[in-house]
């Protein structure tokens, strides 16, 4: 039992990560029917973002201060992450607005190439594992048996606080309202006076900033990142997006959370569950494209060619 | 005073010219009729004097000013419309419908938003207002937090044009806008059409049922293949038989 509390605590953890990365992937389709293959690469390239300030820019005398460092280090992640994807849209993805679905689709691919390759080949040391900085105490508490990382309370509540802060925003306010409009007929919107173009560009900034927040807290955990971070989270925040209905945020919150409990489970339940950790997001996703192809929550199938 | 002015205004896609220099004028207070046959181009028509479709050809001038680009510079000069197959934000409530219909009519940015200052508590208190009028004038009152999708056909016609006239227009197009409807409910919205010109909101209106349109609008336009057949009172567009051959074809033989 006790055993079980524990994985669902580290699935939740884990499952917070994949949610903040997977609203990016469902916002952005939601508005311009893209999969963003290239959006696991802006979340990495927002954890080598916070490394970058944390390891050249910091003075050692504030680089043990959580209260500067940490601001410090999310702040930089963000703006490095929303300027790579302000600009991927503007010259990968617009100009292939009114092209067949196909070509954004290799473009992002492509762009996901490139950016791995950038860091790979021009961040110094980029071919290796970078150590990241904990930021916060490394330490542990016990709750009836059950150990907890400070670093992941950090992790959920910062995740849950941005997620409830996207869903205000979306609901309340005029740009909220203009990019659900968007999405649910880009035309009647465009009439409506909305400039789509602003509507999308505010897509991807606010998708990049939950990746990159995402991004530093991968750091955090696992004490290390490299060029391929992006990659395997990436992917895994799809699975979330589309577990939990492509297009819908609530839905991509939802099945980020599902997605860590399912894998945190098996790898504790299942035989030599721990070296297949990665395959258990996959088997869910195909389980979920056979049974509900729609997702969880996700209604619209088909409704666009 | 003419409000809207269309010269020339022709639209040719590849190898087909759907509109063809028509030439056209809405004064204020005007409700104009726009008949013809399927496929006469009223639709696309109605498309160029939206910015949803760009002219080929000819000029679009609304209140003495050059009208072109994009869709939002149509409305905010104070064009607005409803569509043939209704298109209401589906997910949205009839209320946020509306709201979203006023959105080029609000200037507030994000960061007075966030804050929530004073300009911008004025200026939503204002919006809402303005759409809870909007929606008791087409009689939605009651259905406010409903979603669109869910309201009857009828009633999201209804809701279709009050967002249109959330957005403030000087003239109103409205692309068939009986359509689906029993008599009842088409005789409403006859009188929902005067009621907007009443507002000071001239109308150009779309349809194919002739008893509404020669019941309801001072001059009527005929459309045929593109170009414009005879414009005139009801009465003379009756009685042209150039119009009754339109419709019916000649006798041969």
């Amino acid at each position: 039992m006790r055993q079980f509390v524990q994985q669902l605590v580290n699935g939740t953890v884990l499952g917070a990560t994949y949610g903040l990365i997977a609203l990016g992937y469902t916002m952005v389709y939601g508005i311009i029917q893209l999969i963003n293959f290239a959006h696991g690469e802006i979340f990495m390239v927002g954890a080598f973002g916070g490394l970058t300030v944390y390891r050249y820019w910091l003075p050692e005398s504030l680089a043990g201060n959580v209260w500067v460092a940490l601001p410090a280090v999310l702040i930089v992640a963000i703006a490095v992450s929303v300027g790579t994807a302000v600009l991927m849209e503007r010259l990968a993805y617009r100009p292939l607005r009114n092209a067949p679905r196909l070509a954004p689709l290799i473009t992002a691919i492509g762009v996901s190439i490139f950016l791995q390759e950038a860091v790979r080949l021009f961040y110094p040391g980029g071919k290796r594992q970078q150590p990241f900085p904990q930021l916060i105490s490394s330490g542990t508490f016990d709750v009836a048996g059950v150990t907890v990382a400070w670093v992941s309370v950090f992790v959920v509540v910062v995740a849950v606080a941005l997620m409830v802060a996207l869903q205000v925003f979306v609901k309340k306010t005029k740009t909220g309202k203009a990019m659900r409009a968007t999405s649910q007929d880009p035309e009647s919107a465009k009439l409506m006076g909305i400039d789509i173009n602003r509507v999308i560009v505010v897509t991807f900034v606010l998708g990049a900033a939950l990746a990159a927040v995402a991004g530093v807290m991968q750091g955090m955990r696992f004490a290390q990142i490299d060029f391929r971070i992006g990659f395997l989270s990436g992917l895994k925040a799809f699975t979330a997006a589309v577990l939990g209905g492509i297009g819908n945020i609530t839905g991509a919150v939802l099945g980020g959370f599902l997605l860590g409990i399912v894998e945190a489970l098996a790898t504790q339940y299942v035989p030599q569950g721990s070296s297949w950790k990665d395959v258990w997001a996959f088997i869910v996703l195909i389980a979920v494209l056979v049974v509900r192809p729609g997702g969880l929550l996700g209604e619209r199938v088909a409704t666009r060619a | 005073m003419t409000l809207l002015q269309v010269r020339g205004v022709t639209k040719r896609f590849e190898g087909l010219v759907a509109v063809d220099s028509v030439d056209l004028d809405v004064g204020e207070g005007d409700i104009l009729g726009v008949i013809g046959p399927n496929g006469a181009g009223k639709t696309t028509l109605f498309n160029c004097l939206s910015g949803l479709e760009v002219p080929t050809g000819g000029e679009i001038r609304f209140r003495g000013h050059a009208l072109s680009g994009r869709p939002d510079r149509f409305t905010r000069a104070g064009v607005a419309r409803t569509f043939q197959n209704i298109r209401l934000f589906p997910h949205m409530t009839v209320f946020e419908n509306v709201l979203v219909g006023r959105h080029c009519r609000t200037h507030v940015g994000l960061a007075s938003a966030i804050g929530r200052g004073p300009r911008f508590r004025r200026e939503e208190r204002e919006s809402e207002a303005r759409a809870e009028e909007l929606l008791d004038f087409v009689g939605l009152q009651r259905e406010g937090g409903v979603v669109a999708r869910n309201l009857s056909y009828g009633d999201q016609r209804r809701l279709e044009i009050a967002r249109a006239l959330a957005s403030e227009p000087g003239l109103l197009l409205l692309d068939e806008p009986r359509a689906g409807m029993n008599a009842q409910e088409t005789r409403a919205t006859a009188d929902l059409v005067r009621r907007i010109r009443d507002r000071g909101v001239a109308v150009a209106v779309i349809e194919h049922d002739m008893r509404f349109i020669f019941g309801l609008c001072d001059r009527v336009a005929v459309l045929v293949q593109g170009r414009k057949l005879v414009e005139g009172t009801p009465t003379e567009v009756q009685a042209d038989p150039r119009v009754i051959e339109a419709y019916l074809g000649t006798p041969t033989g």
